[in-house]
């Protein structure tokens, strides 16, 4: 952590310059990112769309810190992380930049609570601390009852609303989603962009969310769509298009 | 939550697979501390009887002139030996050397005469003249009567032999050939190596016994020391003594105590021999383990790059998968202990001699089976950690 100086709040969350991703070698290679630039000030939800194989999701990898750019400069809160340590990536991981899968990926073996825990235990936050967080996340989510369930004792929404909790309960600055209403049913995909608008709302979070349909992308402020590793459009969603997860619920 | 709970919980989850996957382990380490525990408690059963019987007995018997050769009498045995040319007035003269620490001598012969309840009888009970200190120098104790050299004294097991359905055998009569004698002693059941012998014998006053037969000769003489200490003084006294009497050196004179060192240094190296033998099957046993845990991290590839996703550094999953398999072995470790502390007490009860494990053994066992689940945790514990988080996540 010593190379992570404490976040500079003027600074925008990502600031990233002709960020390429390169996978395999020679005849094989394939360019998932093109050197593609960006800039996500604090408090933006973002959607980044595109269709299979636009590189939507490399780019989504390489912001969250689980895989290294081939070229390209990418900080956060105006730290260069281009070049840290393997072991200063993890440190971030979880911790400043948290994550919510399309396959939701709870560990199975541990309740809701545990789960939501998980990454304060690997930032060695005290127990009794990490509990009371695990805690209020659950409650803000709105699944603070199901704190000893497991998770095959949970529907996919109230899953992925763990998972989100699991996500901002170590109060990150970034959160990344990838497809997060990708394998639920409407009425739960719906409640989970809630909770997103929600969480972005009232506390300010910054979050990215992959996504190929433009119903919930719409839920978003600002519309990044990619093709072939490349930025296409950028474009702020208009008051008058913006959808609000709790409206449609009660329209 | 933390590593070792996570790894309890991944081995009961696979509990067949973890039990066969530790057997290997369980039997390397039941393998080592039943071995190296029977292995002391062998050893100390030894110098245990030496302890009892005295190590300040030094033993004058017949050798081949000059050969030097160092017999041990008790195992070696006179017979085919050289033949002796010790006589009851070499004992007389090692008792009365002036300023010896010995504190008693008695000259032994086997008298090869039948010994029986009626006249020229043979009971297969074997006979030996001995002089009265020979009882105190081999610390048998009389249950009945004494040495009084006008009878003969029964070893235990000689007279149930001879008086099957005789409480009490004092005043009856034994023949000797076709001598009759009075019963004047019954010895108290010998235990232990030495008495053994003496358990199945008929004792008779030396000189009448190798009047009888027809001898001059003795097979040996057993002399005690005064103090351990004076062991090796005591013998270069007899030494003295017999050289000056028998120039051509035909005797050989042992010490009770190279007989112990000699028995207990064989032991030992038997133990440690069988001990190696057994820490290979622990090594396969460890081998067994890498197995199983790559064979586990390849199957937990989604939950390595969940837990690298939500900030688990390299080290974490190391830790983690290395908790596993020293825990996986350590709980094979504390198995095979378990069942070697059964297997050696029952082995010891058989055998007769004090059982039970060895701290030493145990807390080797469990150390080296510690150090198998780290060293062999360690490679597969690597290739988890070492996945990236994404690579780890594809894997669906």
């Amino acid at each position: 952590m010593s190379q992570v100086q404490p976040a500079a709040s003027s600074a925008p969350v990502i600031s990233a310059t002709r960020l390429t991703k390169i996978y395999g070698q020679g005849e094989v290679q394939v360019t998932a990112l093109d050197g593609v630039s960006l800039e996500i000030p604090r408090g933006q939800m973002v959607a980044l769309m595109g269709p299979s194989g636009s590189g939507k999701s490399t780019l989504m990898q390489v912001l969250g810190l689980l895989d290294r750019p081939t070229a390209g400069t990418y900080l956060l809160n105006g730290q260069d992380l281009s070049r840290v340590s393997s072991r200063t990536m993890a440190e971030l991981r979880g911790r400043r930049i948290a994550f919510v899968f399309q396959s939701i990926h709870l560990l199975p073996r541990l309740s809701a609570l545990h789960n939501v825990e998980l990454p304060m235990v690997y930032a060695r936050v005290p127990a009794a601390e990490r509990r009371q967080r695990a805690t209020d996340a659950l409650n803000r989510v709105g699944v603070g009852a199901l704190v000893h369930r497991m998770p095959n004792q949970l529907s996919g929404g109230q899953a992925q609303r763990v998972a989100i909790a699991r996500a901002v309960a170590p109060g990150p600055d970034l959160l990344l989603a990838d497809e997060p209403t990708g394998a639920l049913d409407r009425a739960s995909g719906r409640e989970v962009l809630g909770v997103f608008q929600d969480l972005n709302q009232s506390m300010g979070l910054t979050i990215v969310m992959v996504t190929h349909d433009p119903l919930v992308g719409r839920h978003a402020e600002r519309i990044i769509e990619m093709e072939d590793g490349r930025f296409i459009r950028d474009y702020a969603v208009s008051g008058s298009e913006r959808l609000w997860a709790h409206q449609e619920v009660s329209a | 939550m933390n590593a070792f709970a996570i790894a309890l919980d991944s081995i009961w989850r696979h509990r067949l697979r973890s039990v066969l996957t530790a057997l290997g382990v369980v039997i390397g380490v039941f393998a080592v501390v039943t071995l190296t525990s029977l292995g002391a408690s062998v050893r100390s059963y030894v110098q245990g009887q030496f302890a009892h019987v005295g190590a300040t007995i030094v033993t004058v018997s017949p050798a081949n002139p000059g050969s030097g050769a160092k017999k041990h009498p008790r195992f070696a045995g006179a017979p085919g030996g050289a033949p002796s040319t010790l006589t009851l007035a070499d004992a007389q003269a090692i008792a009365a050397a002036p300023h010896a620490p010995i504190q008693r001598v008695s000259a032994v012969a086997d008298i090869p005469l039948t010994v029986g309840t009626t006249p020229g009888a043979s009971s297969g009970v074997a006979l030996s003249g001995v002089q009265a200190p020979f009882f105190k120098i081999e610390q048998i104790p009389f249950l009945h009567g004494r040495f009084d050299g006008s009878g003969v004294v029964l070893g235990y097991g000689a007279a149930h032999t001879l008086f099957p359905h005789v409480a009490n055998a004092m005043g009856r009569s034994v023949y000797v050939g076709t001598h009759a004698f009075t019963v004047v002693g019954l010895l108290k059941k010998g235990s232990g190596i030495a008495a053994l012998q003496s358990n199945r014998e008929v004792f008779l006053p030396i000189g009448t016994g190798l009047k009888l037969a027809g001898l001059s000769t003795v097979a040996e003489i057993v002399v005690q020391a005064n103090s351990t200490q004076n062991v090796g003084a005591a013998a270069t006294a007899i030494n003295r003594v017999m050289t000056a009497r028998h120039p051509s050196k035909n005797f050989s004179i042992t010490k009770e105590s190279q007989l112990l060192s000699t028995v207990t240094s064989t032991v030992s190296t038997i133990t440690t021999f069988l001990a190696g033998l057994a820490a290979i099957s622990l090594l396969v046993g460890g081998i067994g383990i890498m197995n199983i845990m790559l064979v586990t991290v390849t199957e937990r590839f989604r939950e390595i790059g969940i837990r690298k996703a939500m900030g688990a550094r390299d080290g974490d999953i190391l830790v983690q998968f290395v908790a596993e398999s020293v825990l996986l072995a350590l709980l094979g470790g504390a198995v095979g202990v378990g069942l070697s502390a059964i297997a050696s007490s029952i082995v010891a009860h058989l055998a007769g001699f004090p059982g039970g494990l060895t701290v030493s053994a145990v807390v080797l066992a469990l150390v080296f089976s510690i150090l198998v689940g780290g060293v062999f945790g360690v490679l597969p514990a690597m290739r988890a950690a070492r996945l990236m988080p994404v690579d780890a996540l594809r894997t669906e």
